[in-house]
Parts: C-alpha cells; structure tokens; sequence
C-alpha cells in the first residue's frame, strides 16, 4: 500500500515535470514556419460578437492560425497586454500616456471598428425623434434643465408637443465603454460637465438613477415615462429604440446611423495623430455623427515570436480590409477609406527583430 | 419488599423530575413534544429534497432540448450563426481538475493520514491541521490571483498549468481535512490491536485504517472533485478560456464552469441555452465520479 501511493506520488512529481518545462519551449526556436499558431487576445467586449466572426471565418481560410479571443473589459486588455500575458489586447478607450510608459515596449493601436451612443428616451405618444444640442443634453445630464416643456427644449423642437413632465436621468451603474464615449463628449462640449464631472468609464453623476448593461439602462428608461438614458447604438437599432437627434458640429441634427459614425471617423481622420489615439466626438463633418469612438486591439511593434507576430500582423491586415465588410451585417460601423490607409501603415511596422513581419497583401 | 423497592423508586424519580423542574413533562406531552421535533426535522428534510428538485429540474427542463450530438463533439460557433457545442470545454474540465486532483490527492490523502495517525499531537500536526483550516477558508479568487502573479506573469501566458494549480490549491485543504476526519472514523481498536502487534504507525494508517476507510476517503475526494469542476473564480486569472479545442497545458484552456459564464452573461437568447445545457453536462460529470465512488468501493460495515 505504502508501495502504491508512493508510486503514485512520484508519478505526479514525473508527470508534472516535464510540463514545467513546457512553458520555456513555448517561445520556440524562430523560424520555425509550417506549425499551428495560436494567438491569444482578451479585452474590450464590446467589439466581441464582430472579433469571433472574424476568427471563426479567418480560421477556415487558414487552418494553421488558431485565434483565441476572451471579453474580460477593455481595463483588463490593457492590463494583460502590458504584463504580457497575451498576444494582442482589445479596448474601447486608447491607453493613456501613463499606461503606454509603463508598458515595457512600444504599444501599437490599431483601429478595428466604431461604436457609437445612441441618446434614447421614453416619452409616450411622441411622434418623430428629438432633437438635442450638445448644451442641452449636458444640461439634462446636469440637472439644469429639469422638465420636457423647458424652453430650452421646446425652443429646439418647435414641432413636437412635449409634456410638462420631469426628466428622469438614468445612467449606467456598471464601468462601460460606452460611459466612456458619452462622457467624452460632454466633456468636450461642455466646460461645467468637465470641471464638475469629468469623463471616465464610471463618473461621479450629478443626478439620476443607475440600471446595469446596455439592458439594465434601457429596461429602466421602458419602466419610467418621462426617462432619458444612453446606450451603445447596436444595441438601440436591434432593439428599436426611440433616438434622440444630435447637432454637430457643422450644425446639422444628425441621427445614429453606421454611415454617421464612419463619417466621423472621416472628419477625424485629419486631426488623428501618428499613433491613432484619437477621441472623434465632436467630428467635424457634414453627416458626422458627435457621439462615436474607435475601438483598438492593442500589440507591441517589436514581436517576441516572429510566427506569432507574422501571424498577428497578416489577421490584422486582413480585418482591416475584407473583415470589415463583415461589420454592417452585426452592426458595426466600418472604418473610412481614410483611416485604414493610416491602419495599413501601422499594420506594416509590427516586426520581429527590426524586420517587418506582415506577408498579406492587397 | 418489592412494593416498597417499587414506591421508593417512584418517590426518588418524582423528586428528581421536581428537582429539574419538568414534573409536568408528563408522557403525553414528551410524546407531543417529540412528534413536533420529528415533524419539524422532516420539515427541514423535505425543504433540502424540494430546493434540490426544483434546480435539478428546472436544469433539466431548460438544458434538455439544447443537448445534441454537436453540443458534444462541436467546439462553440461564432456569435450570431447557429450551431456549436462544448466538446473543447468538456475536454477542458476534465484536463484541469485531472491535473488539480493529480497535486492535490496525494499530497492531501498524505496530510490526512498524518493528521490522523494515533501517535501524541505534536507541533507540526497542529501546525499541518491550522494551515488547512486557513487554506480552506481562503476565498477561491485568492488561489487564482496568487497562481496569476507566481505563474501566470513570469511564463508571460495564461494556461491550464496554472489552472490546474489554481484549482489543486482549492481542492488540498478539502481533501486533507476529509481524510482526517473520515479516518477518525475507523474505531479505534482495530489500530490498537495492529499497534500491539508492533507494526509501525505509518505502516497501520496505510494498511489497516485506510483501506477500511477507503469508500469513504474516495467520497471525500469526489466532493472536493465537485467543488472545483463547477468553479470558475479560480480560472479567470490562471486557465482564462479558449474557443478552440486545446490539450496543450501551457496554452488558456476552456472549461465548462467558464463557458457557461460567458453563455450566461451573454445577450443572445441562443447563448442562455447553450449555458443550460452546459450546466446539465457539468452537473452530470461531476455526479459521476460520485455514483463510481459508491459502487466500485467496499463500504465499511461494524459486524456485530
């Protein structure tokens, strides 16, 4: 017996031996080519639906490439990226300076797809949509403006008979990316929302009630008449909800649509510096829709594994190019012609050992 | 004599109950007041069979029709395209509580049996037994974030390894302290008279009282089995998840607990049923190794 469980015991030892040295393989002779790669990304949750599509239909076109995806939040990606404990990251929100210096090498961002707020109400018997300026909504979200009838708002909807009613607030109560872009813009509009309140994935609000998820809020604005919330816009189409209007900045009221968001992205596409970090509320643009923001994944420039990172490099360039007409049909707003020429360059650059990795082409 | 032996005992009896203060526990009360006992235990009884049909049901209910010959053998479809299945998640658990059960029984079996072991409780059983006692009360996220900064950080890349680990640090004291106290069980002559014969201690807990006590150990261990199998706190920081099959141990591995997470928590109608049927899956692979326990292994029965 004692026999027995010593065997067992040593077994244990043996078999847990060998996987213990496993994890330095891994990194692997270079060069190596033919094999199967698999790359691990984990972040931002909002692109997840579109990413699996995308890994799902590059994985039946290359069979040697294996991608795992995992939506843990896009803090979390930009966490494990720079502790390097996966192969690509994924957020909403650009890193910040201080998170790019605490990485221990260059972070590249590269765009995928747009995501937009949809400003959604609940006032019964209202026909046609609400139109909001930037003031007004800042306003509301400020408690400043604090019944439907408020001349404020009449003023801006001459055409619709608004009640004498109050405006019940609903905010999320969860950190989200979508807090985040709708934050964003207030502030940028707004100089009291930015002194007082500031942007972030969860904000001190000055008023109103929190729901959980893009769900939870828009369950809270269905329950109360009178309710005014945000939610992200694939959510508001493939939920039909009531929008509100915006004004842009070229001062036309422009609704949430996929081509008002890759609009502003096209305003954007000027003003975006070299390393794509870019915040596009409050694009320029006829058709730009103000409340919108990119969504990144996240590599370093200089590969640690030269399969890895040619494979990384090829699935990016092919997401930018044939991957986005994929976005439309799950809701996606697709990047403008004009960024993905500044992605491709971005795209060029990853490298192992100075030598640039990407072997897809046009 | 008799009479008098009768009425003495008698008078002392009443005096005793008066002493107590229960004179008026009369018989017919004792009996009311034991049926209410025995009806309230049954009470609690059937309240614990009730809580564990209902959700034994309403799984089977939910999870049934989404159980197919894809859901097994298919690894997950993309979002929004219909099909897929958790064969990668099934192969995963299975991986990941293989490899914690591998770390955690011998080293936990071993534990008990020197916890339990007839000899004077000296310093290091004592110290043995209150690491245990700590270790299992250590919340299961903790075991996960302290695998993620030992393992996770330094191999630069989530894996089963660490979730095996993550997942065996949950599971030792478990095992430890069930051993213990299921070998406590065994009566204690039996070790005496091996003792007596002069065989060594060590030699009696592994020859005499553990095998008497084996069915029992192993239900203890297929508990502890339990307990991980359906936890995912300890893997979100270690194993992570894969949507792809994987057997490589150094590469993120799905597991069944953290399928249904992401099913569960996702907005698709399509994906709640999906986590239903992985929750039915789950529940049945854990009850098996429990019904093999209880089968396969003698019982130990006192012949009178």
């Amino acid at each position: 017996m004692f026999r027995k469980l010593s065997l067992v015991m040593l077994s244990a030892f043996l078999l847990l031996l060998p996987l213990s040295g496993c994890g330095r393989q891994a990194a692997g002779p270079p060069g190596s080519g033919g094999k199967t790669v698999l790359l691990n990304g984990a972040g931002a949750t909002f692109p997840y639906p579109l990413y699996s599509r995308w890994i799902d239909t590059y994985g039946q076109m290359h069979a040697n490439v294996k991608i795992n995806y995992q939506p843990i939040g896009s803090g979390a990606g930009i966490e494990q990226i720079t502790k390097k404990t996966i192969d690509f990251g994924g957020s909403d929100a650009p890193m910040s300076d201080a998170q790019l210096k605490a990485a221990p090498g260059e972070i590249l961002h590269i765009p995928t797809v747009l995501g937009a707020v949809a400003v959604t109400y609940n006032l019964p018997g209202l026909t046609g949509h609400l139109k909001l300026t930037s003031a007004v909504l800042a306003g509301i979200y400020l408690r400043e403006i604090k019944k439907w009838n408020d001349p404020r708002l009449t003023a801006l909807n001459p055409e619709l008979n608004l009640p004498d009613q109050n405006i019940l607030v609903v905010h999320r109560s969860d950190g989200s990316g979508t807090t985040n872009i709708f934050t964003d813009y207030l502030s940028r509009v707004s100089p009291q929302w930015r002194e007082r309140v500031g942007k972030g994935t969860a904000v001190n609000w000055p008023t109103g009630i929190g729901g959980k998820g893009n769900d939870g809020l828009s369950r809270q604005v269905q329950a109360n008449p009178g309710a005014i919330g945000y939610v992200e816009l694939s959510y508001a189409l493939l939920n039909n909800l009531p929008y509100a209007l915006l004004r842009n900045s070229a001062g036309r009221f422009v609704a949430p649509t996929l081509e008002s968001i890759t609009a502003a992205a096209a305003g954007a596409a000027a003003r975006m510096p070299s390393d794509l970090r870019v915040s596009i509320v409050d694009a320029p643009g006829e058709n730009a829709y103000p409340v919108a923001g990119f969504t990144y994944i996240l590599a370093y420039r200089e590969q640690a594994d030269p399969d890895k990172g040619r494979a990384l490099a090829d699935f990016l360039w092919w997401a930018v190019h044939d991957g986005e007409k994929m976005a439309r049909e799950l809701v996606y707003a697709p990047l403008p012609p004009e960024v993905v020429t500044r992605v491709e360059q971005k795209i060029k650059s990853i490298s192992w050992q100075d030598k640039p990795l990407l072997t897809a082409k046009e | 004599m008799d009479r008098l032996g009768a009425a003495g005992y008698r008078e002392t009896n009443e005096r005793d109950m008066g002493k107590s203060g229960i004179s008026l526990y009369s018989g017919r009360w004792r009996q009311i007041h034991c049926r209410m006992m025995t009806g309230l235990c049954a009470l609690a009884v059937l309240t614990l069979l009730a809580v564990l049909l209902i959700i034994m049901t309403y799984i089977l209910l939910q999870g049934i029709p989404g159980l197919n010959w894809q859901f097994f053998t298919r690894p997950p479809a993309p979002v929004g395209l219909p099909g897929g299945g958790v064969y990668h998640a099934i192969t995963g658990s299975l991986v990941l509580v293989g490899l914690a059960c591998l770390i955690a029984i011998p080293w936990g079996v071993a534990a008990g049996i020197f916890l339990a072991a007839p000899r004077r409780p000296g310093p290091l059983a004592a110290l043995v037994r209150f690491t245990a006692d700590v270790l299992s009360g250590v919340p299961s996220i903790t075991a996960g974030i302290f695998i993620y900064t030992l393992v996770v950080v330094r191999m630069h890349t989530f894996s089963a390894l660490a979730g095996g680990l993550a997942l065996a640090i949950v599971m030792l004291p478990v095992v430890t302290r069930n051993t213990e106290e299921i070998l406590r069980l065994v009566p204690r002559g039996l070790q005496e008279a091996a003792l007596a014969l002069g065989i060594s201690w060590w030699r009696v807990m592994l020859h005499i009282v553990l095998p008497t006590a084996a069915r029992g150990v192993a239900i203890g261990i297929t508990l502890a089995m339990a307990g991980v199998a359906g936890d995912p706190v300890p893997l979100f920081f270690t194993a992570l998840n894969n949507n792809h099959f994987s057997l490589d141990l150094t590469q993120p591995m799905a597991s069944l607990p953290m399928e249904i997470f992401r099913y569960a928590a996702g907005p698709f109608v399509t994906w709640h049923r999906l986590a239903w049927s992985g929750a039915l899956v789950l529940i049945g692979i854990i009850l098996l190794p429990m019904l093999l326990a209880r089968i396969i292994l003698p019982g130990y029965r006192i012949r009178r």
